[in-house]
């Protein structure tokens, strides 16, 4: 296990690198100046010529790549053009909220959806099923802005009950001080998120529960509960396990619609921010966030792939 | 010398939506206040929050006033005018014109033909109790000399660079020697209006741990200083520990700031003016218009926001919410910009004809009312009526030069000899140069065909780009329009002169920014002259060149009126009309109108609320 673990992290270390390289290139091939961007259509050539000499921008794109990597090796992301401030500060300042929300959504999301999909698989077809499949499928076509649109509309704007805006401290804490402002994008985000993994827990139960050695606990007098618990259950966790996996890079990246109508600064608008401005830095900053997350998250998939499932970790062995 | 400061107040408006649209149901009444609104009534009485909302994006960086070249964040003008505000304040009553109750002089004279500039200042104390001195200019006037081109507001030419020298005859009083006459409006109203004072006992410093010196006398100490306060004023995270930013001369300092930018004031109990009633200030930013909407809907924590065109219609909800609305004129011009360099389009709008076709084609009164609801200035010309009434002629007044008419637009292109395609395209039939034919560089069979590219985000601007292409269409004028995100619309258009041409910006035709901003004085110095700094398409003439430099540099009163004439019939842009900002405030927050625009009618030293 410990040498599949240090091959797939070297894998990882590779992809990262890979993902650093490519948008470096990508980004500097996009038209369009990022001086003009950064200082607005009226700077002139004066302006421009300090601007590009602030930030390296007056050198060639090889010996950039160099001043970034070194940069990099030194635990420096850069300074954003737009916001003059450190990328690692902006990082910083952003990660912590969406991880509380997105992080705190996706448990919960999971927490449901996991007994919801395994009793939709046992009371398959009966009008229960068909019933909570027909509310997952409603959910599943919403889109994130109309559920967040729904709930402000009648919890905020009609009833009062909660704020309409997420907490608008910077800190894990802060937001945790108030609770109510964290209500609205929790459940939007929640809402989104169940509906899918709901449908694969069910999916993904109804295949376990049609398996031979299912029977066999059964007919060894096996109670129900502990049938469900341990055997279907773990058997069914399996495709869950790799969309958390791939969630994980979500969750790092932000949400820029629940960010955008939930009034929070986190790490989708400020990617998208930095995209509609040129921002190099800030663009490479949170491009390496998220491919890091990428691959962690497909790390951790594939471990606990091996550890509930003990014959893929003796075939990689 | 504006540029920063016109971006401060051109960002409040900017649309913010980023493909969410915001909830537009029914709204009932959609009445609105005028400029002026409506005072609340009822009994002053002192204390109380005020939340402001901003708009995604203005989050300040840098809180020293002075910003370097490389910091376009005109958000940063909104939190260090409460501390440190300027000489000449803008704005009186909502007029334009300058608040001498604000400012921070007593008397301002001009002598010596103009070239003279005697300033007395008002017996004001900085907040830690030293007084407001002669030397406090002379330490701004020494900073941004040894440190010019590296100051963002700085234009060659003006302040500095054209001070002969200057004297302090006493701890009052500061002589300005200029270079030049100036006309004195322009000079206070465009220059001194930019310049702040800053407590030199308290930062004439080249280091955190040194003392208080005298460095800014040497060209080497001035910069050295520079650099010091610049890189203590972009540390975000000690804005509100940092000893240097707690001396200020406003109404107020600051108690918070979040790096989301979030940030709020309290009164400066030592203000030497009146101090505000208010007992803090909470300024908000949102990461879109919808997010606004919502909590202004919600009705709870927000106590000014702005309302977006399109969402005129939740006006009568949030009346009943409590909010009060205002519409608010923006000073600057609007227009859609032209290319006179451009290869293929340039030898066509260079024909004044085509250009005077083009603007009788836009319906200008009717995007006003069917696009803008009436909330915007008609764009008559280069100075707006609705914000600068004394300074607009009575030409602009009565609609501009260029009323809509397509009938004379399709007689004017004909007597130019080309065959008008109505829904069509036109095409030229007989090229040449005489009065009769279309013009020099214009071939045979050329259309009067253009793409026109403009600010993506907005709906009513897609509406009024809509109708523009649509009524040009009557005189077979066609445009292809594209929306770009402001971003990428300004790395990629650039400035196209004779003497500047670099194909790789300079391929763009038309194109629509919104508006430029002006100053308390709206000349259009910078923007309509030869080789102008925000002349983006090359537009030249020696006429309006000498009627913009009288307008700077003359003395007579009449001059303004035959600059704006000359300037609206020569048509450097194709005039568009400009929206309104539409304010929303708590009824019960007295003080708030009539509103400021030249300070983006954001003054909560006026505010106050009522019970």
């Amino acid at each position: 296990m410990t040498s599949y673990i240090a091959r797939r992290v070297a894998q990882a270390i590779v992809v990262v690198i890979g993902v650093m390289i490519l948008t470096f290139v990508l980004i500097h091939l996009v038209p369009g100046s990022a001086a003009r961007a950064a200082m607005g259509v009226r700077a002139n050539a004066t302006r421009i010529a300090i601007f590009n000499t602030t930030y390296g921008l007056n050198k060639p794109l090889y010996a950039q790549f160099g001043d970034y990597v070194s940069g990099l090796l030194h635990g420096n992301l850069g300074i954003s053009y737009t916001t003059q401030q450190p990328v690692s500060t902006l990082i910083a300042e952003r990660l912590p909220g969406d991880i509380l929300l997105l992080g705190v959504s996706t448990i919960l999301a999971v927490a449901i959806a996991i007994p919801l999909g395994i009793y939709q698989a046992v009371r398959r077809n009966h009008l229960s099923d068909q019933l909570l499949d027909g509310i997952s499928f409603t959910l599943y076509t919403m889109p994130d802005f109309f559920v967040a649109f729904l709930l402000i509309a009648l919890l905020s704007v009609q009833l009062h009950v909660f704020p309409p805006e997420a907490p608008q401290a910077t800190t894990v804490g802060g937001m945790l001080a108030d609770p109510r402002a964290l209500v609205l994008p929790i459940a939007t985000l929640t809402v989104s998120n169940l509906a899918g993994y709901s449908r694969y827990m069910r999916s993904a139960a109804i295949d376990v529960l049609a398996e031979d050695f299912l029977r066999t606990a059964r007919a060894k007098g096996l109670p129900e509960r502990l049938v469900l618990s341990r055997h279907v259950l773990r058997n069914s966790i399996l495709p869950i396990v790799t969309l958390i996996g791939l969630t994980f890079p979500n969750i790092v990246a932000g949400a820029v619609i629940a960010e955008t109508v939930f009034n929070y600064q986190g790490m989708g608008l400020l990617f998208f921010q930095a995209s509609t401005s040129h921002d190099y830095p800030v663009l490479l900053g949170t491009t390496l966030v998220i491919g890091a997350a990428t691959v962690v998250g497909n790390l951790a998939a594939d471990v606990a792939y091996g550890l509930l499932d003990p014959r893929i970790r003796h075939g990689n062995s | 010398m504006r540029t920063s400061r016109r971006l401060a107040i051109a960002a409040i408006t900017i649309a913010t939506a980023i493909g969410v649209a915001a909830c537009s149901g029914s709204g009932g009444s959609s009445a609105i206040g005028s400029g002026n609104g409506s005072a609340a009534t009822g009994q002053k009485v002192q204390g109380g929050t005020v939340t402001l909302a901003w708009p995604d994006g203005s989050a300040p960086n840098l809180i020293f006033p002075l910003p370097p070249a490389t910091n376009t964040n005109g958000y940063n003008v909104n939190l260090t005018q409460m501390m440190w505000p300027y000489l000449v304040a803008e704005g009186d009553g909502g007029q334009s014109a300058v608040d001498p109750a604000e400012s921070l002089y007593s008397s301002l004279a001009y002598s010596d033909g103009d070239k003279t500039v005697t300033i007395k200042l008002k017996p004001w104390k900085w907040s830690d109790g030293v007084s407001i001195t002669s030397r406090d200019f002379t330490f701004v006037y020494n900073l941004l000399k040894a440190n010019v081109p590296n100051w963002i507001d700085y234009t060659q030419g003006l302040f500095p660079d054209d001070v002969k020298s200057v004297q302090t005859p006493n701890a009052s009083t500061i002589v300005l020697n200029l270079t030049r006459s100036y006309n004195p409006n322009f000079y206070t109203e465009d220059v001194l209006s930019g310049i702040p004072l800053l407590p030199q006992h308290a930062w004439d410093k080249e280091s955190a741990t040194g003392k208080v010196g005298n460095y800014d006398e040497t060209a080497a100490g001035a910069k050295d200083v520079w650099n010091f306060l610049q890189k203590e004023g972009s540390d975000m995270t000690t804005f509100t520990t940092n000893p240097l930013w707690k001396v200020v001369d406003g109404p107020f300092t600051l108690a918070s700031f979040n790096s989301n930018g979030d940030y709020t004031y309290v009164p400066n109990k030592n203000f030497s003016g009146t101090v505000p009633a208010t007992a803090k200030v909470v300024n908000e930013v949102f990461t879109s218009d919808t997010a606004e909407l919502d909590a202004l809907r919600a009705g709870g924590s927000l106590t000014v926001g702005q309302l977006p065109q399109n969402d005129v219609k939740q006006i009568g909800i949030l009346k009943t919410e409590g909010y009060s609305v205002v519409n608010q004129p923006i000073p600057g011009v609007s227009g859609t910009l032209l290319n006179f360099y451009n290869a293929q389009t340039g030898p066509l709008v260079s024909q004044l004809y085509i250009r005077q076709a083009m603007e009788d084609l836009t319906n200008r009164s009717q995007i006003v009312s069917k696009v803008y609801d009436g909330y915007a200035d008609p764009g008559n010309g280069p100075v707006p009526t609705t914000a600068f009434g004394q300074w607009s002629s009575p030409v602009e007044k009565s609609g501009g030069p260029y009323p809509y008419d397509p009938a004379k637009a399709v007689s004017l292109l004909k007597a130019h000899g080309w065959k008008v395609a109505p829904g069509g395209t036109s095409t030229c039939q007989s090229p040449g140069t005489s009065d009769t034919e279309c013009g020099a560089g214009i071939t045979k069979n050329e259309a009067l065909s253009f793409q026109l590219l403009y600010s993506a985000g907005s709906t009513t601007t897609d509406e009024m780009e809509a109708a523009i292409q649509s009524s040009s269409e009557q005189a077979g004028i066609k445009l292809s329009l594209k929306s770009e995100p402001f971003n990428t619309l300004a790395s990629t258009v650039g400035e196209c002169t004779a003497s500047s041409h670099p194909a790789s910006t300079c391929g763009w035709q038309l194109v629509d920014f919104g508006y430029d901003p002006y100053d308390l004085y709206p000349t259009g110095a910078t923007i309509f002259n030869t080789n102008g700094p925000n002349n983006l398409g090359g537009y030249s003439s020696a006429e309006e060149d000498t009627l913009i430099n009288e307008t700077e540099y003359g003395a007579s009163a009449q001059t303004f009126d035959t600059y704006e004439n000359y300037t609206a019939e020569q048509l450097p842009w194709l005039w568009t009309p400009l929206p309104s900002i539409i304010d929303v405030y708590k009824s019960n927050l007295g003080g708030f109108a009539p509103l400021n625009p030249f300070s983006g009618s954001i003054n909560p030293e006026d505010w106050y609320f009522t019970k």
